[in-house]
């Protein structure tokens, strides 16, 4: 039987901690992907690889990847205040199949999208020719660290490695950010977006397909943070044309992350 | 083309779906959106228009003045908004003392569409307690009125108090501005505590947590809301849709509970 045909290109496994969650482990992941038609994921990185990548933790994502039947990709993570050992670990899961890019997340990190020491990252993703993936949202009154992700800060990056593909995870956010993604994505073409977490702003893919970006959106969940039923309908009766709903689902996932 | 065709089959089937509910929506919101500058106004003109696009059948409309202009220019707003027949408005009420003027829920009562009570104690500076709202819960508790209240408005230990102290009050926990879910261990425990407390759902987005929630409490705790213009409808329609729940209690949520809440005000 088919597993599907969707790709869900934001995804967490491990205990988020943060919150209850009855679901966090890659075996409850495979059972919702089977139920709601999606083939691949990527995985975003758990809580403990945000804190502290490690070799222990790649091997893990290697693992769930093999169990899950070669459809739980995942990302590195790099945190740019450990820019030498991160890199080591990225290098060390070089070989293994599942790794398709590098997370970043300036905010959780607490240093700014721009500042000088994430240049190792990009260096070393267009070496690869990797993607790279970054929590993005608007300036918030209410999360002043969000001010550290703001798309525009991405820029600098983006045109001194026009070769590395970028995926502005959340779309720049809630605000004022999402205006600047859908400039970003405009300007250049190694700029994607996915719409995982509760960026369920009405208009959005009419927005974005008015916009030219039917090849640079991905649907991703935020799973185990966003339940993926909160798109799925959302996708489905979107007034766009229905080639632009499969790239939004499947095809542009594939595109960045190389996942055929 | 293959996957196009189950794409299009999909989108069609639910479709049908949608138009086969019996929606009523709690959480629709006219004038200039807070807090999401890139979201459309929605005029009152337009409310019609936008329940049928989505087989609505009937809803509840707050307004956004109350929020950052001042509960009376929230309420004006919707005296003087041209609405549906089906469309009731959720008023927004300040604590009784000291006396202020109107128009407030409790004083000189003139809109006969009212539905619901809301309270932003955050940002209008009062406590959410029995001694200072104890009159307005008093007055709404009379009339069947239910509560609504942001969960970015509150501190849970103060709506347990409050809805303890008024068991015959309907309580409804909206799940805005922002996301309820890094404080979904407190809903559920206040859930359990208080039977008189609901959920509304528009942000009730975390993994599988419709289903845990109808599983502990029953499917009569929860109220389908929208957010719009803010929010995209489908994302809560869809959630409850491909919940691990019966047609039953998708029923409830969609529309029933709504219904029947607002059936037993009287004003």
């Amino acid at each position: 039987m088919s597993p599907g045909y969707i790709v869900d290109a934001h995804v967490h496994t491990g205990y988020p901690g943060l919150f209850f969650s009855p679901e966090v482990d890659a075996a409850s992941l495979l059972r919702r992907m089977n139920q709601f038609g999606v083939q691949y994921a990527v995985n975003l990185g758990s809580m403990r690889n945000l804190l502290e990548s490690s070799l222990g933790e790649m091997e893990k994502a290697q693992r769930e990847f093999e169990e899950s039947g070669e459809r739980i990709f995942f990302c590195g993570f790099f945190d740019p205040r450990r820019g030498a050992a991160d890199l080591a670990v990225l290098e060390k899961s070089a070989g293994f199949r599942g790794c398709k890019g590098i997370k970043i997340h300036p905010s959780f990190n607490k240093v700014a999208a721009d500042d000088d020491r994430y240049e190792p990252a990009w260096r070393y993703a267009a070496e690869r020719r990797l993607p790279i993936v970054s929590h993005t949202w608007s300036a918030s009154s209410y999360n002043p660290v969000q001010v550290l992700s703001t798309p525009d800060k991405f820029e600098r990056f983006i045109r001194s490695f026009p070769q590395v593909r970028l995926v502005l995870a959340h779309s720049g956010g809630r605000g004022d950010g999402r205006k600047e993604a859908i400039r970003l994505a405009r300007q250049y073409d190694n700029v994607y977006m996915d719409f995982g977490g509760d960026i369920l702003c009405q208009g959005y893919f009419e927005t974005m397909i008015g916009e030219g970006l039917h090849d640079r959106i991905l649907f991703g969940s935020d799973y185990p943070w966003i339940d993926a039923r909160t798109h799925l309908t959302r996708v489905y009766l979107a007034d766009i044309p229905t080639p632009a709903k499969r790239r939004i689902l499947r095809d542009n996932a594939l595109a960045v992350y190389g996942l055929e | 083309m293959e996957i196009d065709s189950y794409i299009e089959e999909e989108a069609a089937r639910r479709g049908r779906q949608l138009a086969a509910l019996r929606l009523w929506d709690a959480n629709i919101w006219l004038g200039k959106p807070a807090f999401f500058p890139l979201a459309q106004e929605l005029a009152p003109e337009n409310m019609g228009p936008l329940l049928s696009r989505y087989g609505c059948r009937g809803a509840l409309v707050s307004h956004w003045d109350s929020v950052h202009l001042g509960a009376q220019e929230g309420n004006q707003a919707l005296l003087a908004a041209a609405l549906p027949d089906n469309v009731y408005t959720v008023w927004t009420a300040l604590p009784t003392v000291p006396q202020e003027p109107p128009p407030l829920p409790h004083i000189g009562l003139t809109d006969c569409r009212l539905r619901g009570v809301r309270l932003f104690p955050q940002t209008h500076h009062f406590e959410l307690s029995p001694w200072v709202l104890g009159r307005l819960c008093e007055w709404c508790d009379e009339r069947y009125l239910p509560l609504f209240l942001w969960h970015v408005e509150i501190r849970w230990s103060e709506v347990q108090a409050l809805a303890a102290a008024y068991p015959g009050l309907a309580v409804v926990i909206e799940t805005q501005w922002q996301k309820v879910l890094y404080n979904t261990r407190n809903l559920f425990s206040l859930l359990e505590s208080c039977p008189n407390v609901l959920v509304e759902s528009s942000n009730l987005v975390g993994q599988d947590h419709v289903s845990c929630l109808v599983r502990s409490f029953g499917s009569e705790r929860l109220l389908y809301g929208s957010f719009l213009p803010a929010n995209d409808p489908c994302a809560a329609i869809g959630l409850i849709l491909d919940a691990d729940i019966s047609a039953e209690e998708r029923t409830n949520i969609l529309g029933a509970n709504l219904e029947r809440l607002i059936a037993g005000v009287r004003i």
